[in-house]
């Protein structure tokens, strides 16, 4: 298929190749910005606009609903625990559901030593330090004020600042290249929980990949396994965010990943968001 | 041979291949993965199932087929465990479920 540049004839054909690789970059950033403003217009993700969130709100998750009586929502922070944990060790071993409020925690579940209580269970220590207890059905206000604290006046136990001092700068999310601190060591991270995870052999990552937009001169994508394996595993993609069975038979826009579905899943959300267009789209068209 | 693990499960009977088994929430005399002695007998299965899951793409369509059959043999025992132990579990183990199933629909579709 001939996109439109290329049915313009030598006109485009004559200008450096940077140029328009720039603009069509350019083009695809703009692509999502008016995407994002769309979601906003829908009120997607919550009432009203929304603004972009800073650094430390990036990847927060609500649980739970405010309410006369209730404990005060938990303002879940991704970047607290993917500095420690992969993806594949919560969202597959502990079994929280991609979506926020899907799990559906009770208190009851944590005292069992599930899901938050899998690891705050006030027994297990992180860096020296006991991991604190999360709360049960019995258990005291204000120990579970440490979590269930939106609206609440709780300083939280870890200063975003100074846990990303010194960690690779990325431009968009958390402001954290993740990719990068696990790649030079500054992150250590956990993928096997005693007594929750199967003790399994290490993962062979299966090859890279290369994936082709629609649109005409777009870089192309070099999807990696390797990369996305270390967090996720196998299980935390397929087959429920990747359904197709075949490269190419699944077919998706932008539009659709802005909207959250397929790498949008967790790169609208938790991972470098899409706005980081080159982070994707590296490889370019000869 | 479904039939044969859910029955297996149900009844605490000794799963294909292996030495010994309880039934679900009974705990294993001993376990031929060396287990610790009081793993049930659902979770030995579980954690032999879906601890292959970081190989899949290296086992051979035959052995995936009975992996998938194992996962659905085992939900009735997943389905009987208390609710909290069921939700987590059932998640754990569609998941890998779906994946055998998963690599072998690419396979048979590539």
């Amino acid at each position: 298929m001939v996109g439109p540049s290329r049915r313009m004839g030598g006109r485009l054909a004559r200008r450096p190749r940077g140029t328009i690789m720039t603009r069509r970059l350019g083009a695809l950033c703009a692509l999502a910005v008016l995407a994002g403003i769309a979601a906003d217009a829908r009120g997607e993700g919550g009432a009203g606009k929304r603004r972009r969130p800073l650094p430390p709100e990036y990847g927060r998750v609500l649980l739970g609903e405010a309410g006369q009586g209730r404990m005060a929502p938990v303002a879940f922070d991704h970047w607290l625990h993917r500095a420690r944990y992969t993806c594949r060790l919560c969202h597959v071993d502990i079994g929280f559901a991609m979506k926020a409020g899907a799990t559906g925690i009770k208190p009851a579940d944590n005292e069992a030593g599930y899901f938050c209580g899998a690891c705050h269970d006030g027994k297990r220590t992180v860096d020296g330090r006991r991991i604190f207890e999360a709360c049960g059905a019995g258990g005291e206000r204000q120990a579970c004020q440490r979590c269930h604290a939106v609206g609440l006046p709780v300083k939280p136990g870890t200063d975003f600042a100074a846990f990303a001092r010194g960690l690779p700068r990325g431009r968009f999310g958390n402001g954290i290249d993740w990719e990068k601190a696990e790649l030079d060591g500054q992150l250590k991270l956990v993928d096997e929980l005693e007594g929750i995870s199967i003790k399994r052999q290490s993962l062979t990552a299966q090859k890279d990949f290369a994936l082709s937009p629609k649109l005409a001169g777009m870089p192309e994508i070099i999807f990696s396994h390797a990369k996305h394996t270390v967090w996720s595993g196998c299980e935390g993609c397929h087959p429920d965010i990747f359904v197709g069975v075949k490269r190419g038979a699944t077919r998706y826009t932008m539009v659709e990943i802005f909207e959250g579905k397929y790498c949008g899943a967790c790169h609208t959300s938790v991972a470098f968001p899409t706005l980081d267009c080159q982070r994707c789209h590296t490889r370019l068209v000869k | 041979m479904a039939l044969l693990l859910c029955a297996a499960a149900w009844t605490g009977a000794a799963w294909p291949g292996r030495a010994t088994a309880a039934a679900p929430g009974r705990p294993a005399a001993a376990s031929p993965e060396g287990k610790p002695a009081g793993t049930p007998a659902w979770r030995a299965e579980f954690d032999d199932v879906c601890g292959r899951t970081q190989d899949a793409m290296a086992i051979p369509s035959d052995e995936l087929k009975r992996l998938v059959a194992r996962a659905d043999a085992l939900l009735p025992a997943v389905e009987r465990l208390e609710p909290t132990q069921r939700k987590v579990f059932l998640r754990r183990l569609q998941a890998c479920r779906n994946l055998f199933q998963f690599v072998l629909d690419t396979r048979e579709g590539a």
